[in-house]
């Protein structure tokens, strides 16, 4: 697994208004942290409860893939811009 | 021949390294040093196919291009204010990771989407692609380009780089 992205960029604009937004991801990564602390309990008893049914292997593949797709974010870059409009995101 | 090559080729008659390794290292250096003195083209597969050596790609991109001055009164999608310029870059690890998510797509979806298709006239059943043949199609990515220029001269590009 690749090391996660630390920011998204956003720019917006269009013929009235421009905004730009630099999102601090890696921020993300320690709340993240936090509040699987704090559900921890309850998600070790749905893991339990949903083991027979292999529905809590399936939930621990999708969530690994999930971490996977975001570590992969790194380096997209969309741009798309037309007469009046331009939006531009990016991830560092 | 730069130092780096001796010193393989040295390494090689010393019997410190395999053939395997030594030819892995040349073309790691071939590549390294056909990168110097990049113009930022971002092509560098095809520089590579010319020398001989291949890198994996890393990113995917797609480009839109309107056409540029006098259309003849056609417009372009630029004037007609529909989406203009677009540059997206994929990092090919987002794709492989994607094809790899798409796995876990229950059965029943999967029949769906192997419904939908066959109802569009495409007979392929998404459940007979493996792991192995997604790796060796994003690896055949390195080899592709597509060029598209349409009628209202705008221009399509996806590579890789």
């Amino acid at each position: 697994m690749s090391r996660p992205p630390i920011l998204m960029h956003i720019r917006f604009k269009n013929e009235d208004r421009s905004f730009g937004l630099w999102l601090p991801l890696f921020l993300l990564l320690p709340l993240a942290l936090v509040v699987l602390i704090i559900l921890s309990p309850l998600i070790l008893v749905a893991l339990f409860l949903l083991w027979p049914s292999g529905w809590s292997l399936w939930a621990l593949k999708v969530l690994k893939a999930a971490c996977v797709s975001f570590c992969a974010m790194r380096g997209l870059e969309v741009d798309v811009q037309n007469a009046s409009q331009h939006v531009y995101i990016s991830v560092v | 021949m730069s130092e780096s090559q001796k010193k393989i080729l040295e390494m090689l008659a010393q019997n410190k390294i395999s053939v395997e390794d030594a030819h892995r290292l040349l073309s790691a250096i071939g590549a390294d040093e056909g990168g110097r003195g990049d113009t930022g083209t971002g092509h560098e597969p095809e520089r590579d196919r010319r020398s001989g050596t291949k890198t994996n790609p890393k990113y995917l991109r797609v480009t839109v291009t309107p056409a540029e001055g006098d259309t003849g009164g056609k417009g372009n999608l630029f004037q007609d204010g529909n989406v203009g310029r677009v540059n997206v870059r994929v990092p090919m690890s987002l794709i492989h990771a994607g094809i790899k998510l798409s796995s876990l797509i229950p059965g029943e979806a999967l029949d769906k989407a192997n419904h939908a298709l066959k109802e569009r006239g495409i007979n392929f059943d998404i459940r007979h692609v493996k792991p192995e043949d997604i790796e060796e199609l994003i690896e055949a990515l390195g080899d592709m380009q597509i060029d598209v220029e349409g009628g209202r001269g705008e221009k399509v590009k996806v590579f890789v780089e």
